[in-house]
């Protein structure tokens, strides 16, 4: 019998409790968990990539290196509808130059988009699996994905108005370290309805008119918040509600799908411009036409779709008179800058809604 | 005792501070070059101001930070309000120019626009990532050809016909330049046309989807320069208003914001005696290797940030038995 494969997949925001989850009970192989992002894994991302390449490439080429480093000898790399898609090829060449001996598996070469061909993946990953194991696995995975959006999307919300501070932020951790634990689907449930509960039970001191910042952008860097450099979690702390609807239950799992999505912004696009444009500009114009009292927008430097969709946004600020905080991520670790913006950027909305609410 | 408010905004050009009564009124200002020590230049500018400010019928009960070095100036000086230099510059014009619409702000390293509607800032944006089109451009560029960059706008005024220069970014423009220079152009028409694509620049780059509308405010260090004034004129084709105190905006606003607070603290004169000093420190309790910065006083620790967690964290008013150089 071949040796056990020892899988990793490079680190995405929370998701990898999930990959882990999956690989573990639905492929039967061990996986490696990536360490967490530091600043030393874009420090050997951005040595090791092109230059002009955008922040994501160099991200994941670093945590593909630390996740080689803690013993994965096969690697998974997903597919995109931008850039995304060539990556996991050069990231492949990259690390075996660089003198990894691995085996990557390249989502975007099975990527056609019937799922005959994802099975061919599987396969490679281990030839005897079972069919009926993956399949029942790949639903609880999509319920723990769920679980996870809208755990950190009531944390985001609600985390800046706690009356003790710090409660939220244990709740969630201990949530996110029962999913990385959990070992069946009931361990899923009982961390997820734990979770809700202790949400619950905290208190609050929200105004009955919080501000509220809607967060979009660049699929990548608007998720991970090492690599947005906590935006969420530095609002929230301002005292902000905080919502992102990009997240995978939304964009991937019950996605509408872009013509859907595409009528209901018509007077703004008429076509598809990149993989996450449409999702964007629509999201921009619920926050507006819900009354939000302002909207980030982050991409990496470089993200072509993310650039084409500035003008639209601009577009939407003026005809809603909703402010728009334009934000460009590289691979830089100080957040003076970032604060700086973000401050000032609290300060107008809040001066604003203080003289509206009079 | 009356009560005074002091705002100091620290660039990283030049720092600049205000004393004001309760009605804004400046009682004291001074305005002196940054040159890479932001915690000496605010002990000089203290000391400045602490001559100028009457000090037996006037209290200082509110102190404010601004600028690019504002947290580092806020634990010195012990302020009890350390804000962005953005929300500052649009309170203090919107108190002078109630009636303000736009104001344009082009500062030493950065450049930022601020939109107004009804005494209220609607929009702003700031330039990002590059300093194309700022003071430091200016200044380098006069030092290129060789004159002082103070007498930049008059000798730009004399030109008839303003060279083209590529307004884009600061490598492209200064290549265009030496061409320029080469081909025979004159200063003043290559003065001129630098001034000019510093304010295309700014409209491109800082101003882009931004509708500009009059009265239009110009203010921060290269508003001095009246060949940019100019230019912006042209460009804009509306009438450009520029405060005689424009530089100090960002201090004046800083100044009001900490009156409006309810934070108070006696500011003591005395601190430009003592010796600071700061330290950076790896923390190297997990991979991230977060930079902290550590302030001393003497050799108090009294405040510290850089860290993302906890682990980082350390605690002000350790005596560290690092030993501080004495002052001078």
């Amino acid at each position: 019998m071949a040796r056990e494969r020892k899988i990793s997949f490079p680190m995405v925001a929370n998701y990898n409790s999930v990959v882990k989850y999956f690989v573990e009970h639905g492929l039967n192989a061990a996986f490696i968990m990536p360490p967490k992002l530091t600043r030393r894994t874009v420090e050997i991302g951005a040595k090791n990539s092109p230059d002009y390449v955008c922040a994501p490439f160099k991200t994941l080429l670093g945590n593909m290196v630390d996740a080689l480093e803690a013993g994965a000898d096969t690697l998974v790399m997903t597919m995109g509808l931008c850039r995304l898609g060539y990556y996991a090829e050069l990231q492949e060449q990259i690390l075996k130059d660089l003198g990894y001996d691995f085996e990557m598996i390249n989502l975007a070469a099975y990527s056609t988009g019937k799922n005959r061909d994802y099975f061919k993946a599987v396969r490679r990953l281990n030839p005897r699996v079972s069919l009926g194991r993956l399949a029942l696995t790949f639903a609880e995975c999509l319920k723990m994905v769920e679980h996870i959006d809208e755990i950190e999307e009531e944390y985001y919300r609600n985390c800046g108005f706690e009356r003790h501070p710090g409660q939220y932020k244990k709740v969630y951790d201990r949530f996110l370290l029962n999913m990385e634990l959990a070992r069946n689907v009931r361990d899923i449930e009982a961390g997820y309805l734990k979770a809700k509960r202790e949400f619950q039970a905290i208190l609050l001191d929200k105004p009955e008119q919080p501000l509220r910042v809607g967060v979009i952008g660049e699929y990548f860097t608007v998720m991970d918040e090492f690599s947005n450099l906590y935006l969420e979690q530095k609002l929230a702390d301002m005292g902000v509600e905080v919502h992102r609807w990009m997240n995978l239950t939304h964009r991937n799992i019950h996605y509408q799908g872009q013509k859907n999505l595409g009528v209901q912004i018509s007077e703004y696009c008429r076509y598809e411009m990149g993989p996450t444009s449409t999702a964007n500009i629509w999201c921009a114009k619920n926050y507006a036409v819900h009354g939000f009292d302002g909207i980030i927008h982050l991409k990496s430097a470089g993200c072509t779709p993310e650039i084409d969709i500035m003008p639209v946004l601009q577009n939407i600020s003026r005809d809603y008179k909703i402010p728009v905080l334009y934000l460009t991520y590289d691979s830089q670790t100080s957040d003076t800058g970032l604060m700086t913006r973000v401050e000032a950027f609290y300060d107008m909305i809040s001066m604003r809604k203080q003289v509206v609410q009079i | 005792m009356k009560e005074a408010y002091l705002g100091i905004d620290i660039g990283s050009i030049s720092t600049k501070g205000v004393i004001i009564d309760k009605d804004n009124q400046i009682l004291a200002s001074e305005y002196i070059w940054t040159e890479g020590d932001p915690m000496g230049a605010a002990g000089k500018l203290i000391s400045a101001l602490e001559k100028q400010f009457d000090k037996e019928t006037y209290q200082i009960v509110a102190t404010g930070t601004t600028g690019s070095a504002r947290k580092l100036v806020g634990a010195m000086v012990g302020a009890t309000i350390v804000k962005n230099e953005i929300t500052a510059h649009a309170v203090g014009t919107t108190t002078l120019y109630p009636e303000v619409r736009t104001i344009l702000e082009i500062g030493g390293q950065d450049s930022k626009i601020i939109l107004v509607e009804h005494g209220i800032a609607v929009d702003y944006a700031m330039n990002t990532l590059c300093a194309a089109g700022t003071g430091a451009f200016l200044s380098s560029q006069a030092r290129r050809l060789g004159v002082e960059v103070e007498d930049f706008g008059r000798i730009a005024l004399t030109s008839k016909h303003p060279t083209q220069l590529a307004a884009r970014c600061t490598v492209f423009a200064e290549s265009d330049l030496v061409h320029k220079i080469q081909m025979g152009h004159t200063k003043e028409d290559i003065i001129a046309g630098l001034c000019r694509s510093v304010v295309s620049n700014y409209i491109n780059n800082v101003g882009k989807g931004k509708k500009i509308l009059s009265p239009v405010v110009f203010q921060g260090g290269v508003s001095k320069n009246i060949g940019v004034v100019e230019a912006f004129r042209k460009a804009l084709g509306c009438d450009i208003i520029v405060d005689e105190n424009g530089h100090l905006m960002g201090a004046l606003g800083i100044a009001i914001l900490a009156g409006k607070a309810n934070a108070r603290r006696t500011f003591d004169f005395s601190v430009e005696d003592m010796a600071f000093r700061t330290r950076e420190i790896n923390c190297g309790r997990c991979p991230n290797n977060c930079e902290i910065i550590c302030i001393y006083r003497d050799d108090m620790l009294i405040d510290s940030w850089g860290n993302r967690c906890d682990k980082g964290a350390l605690k002000a008013g350790i005596r560290t038995g690092v030993r501080t150089m004495a002052k001078n």
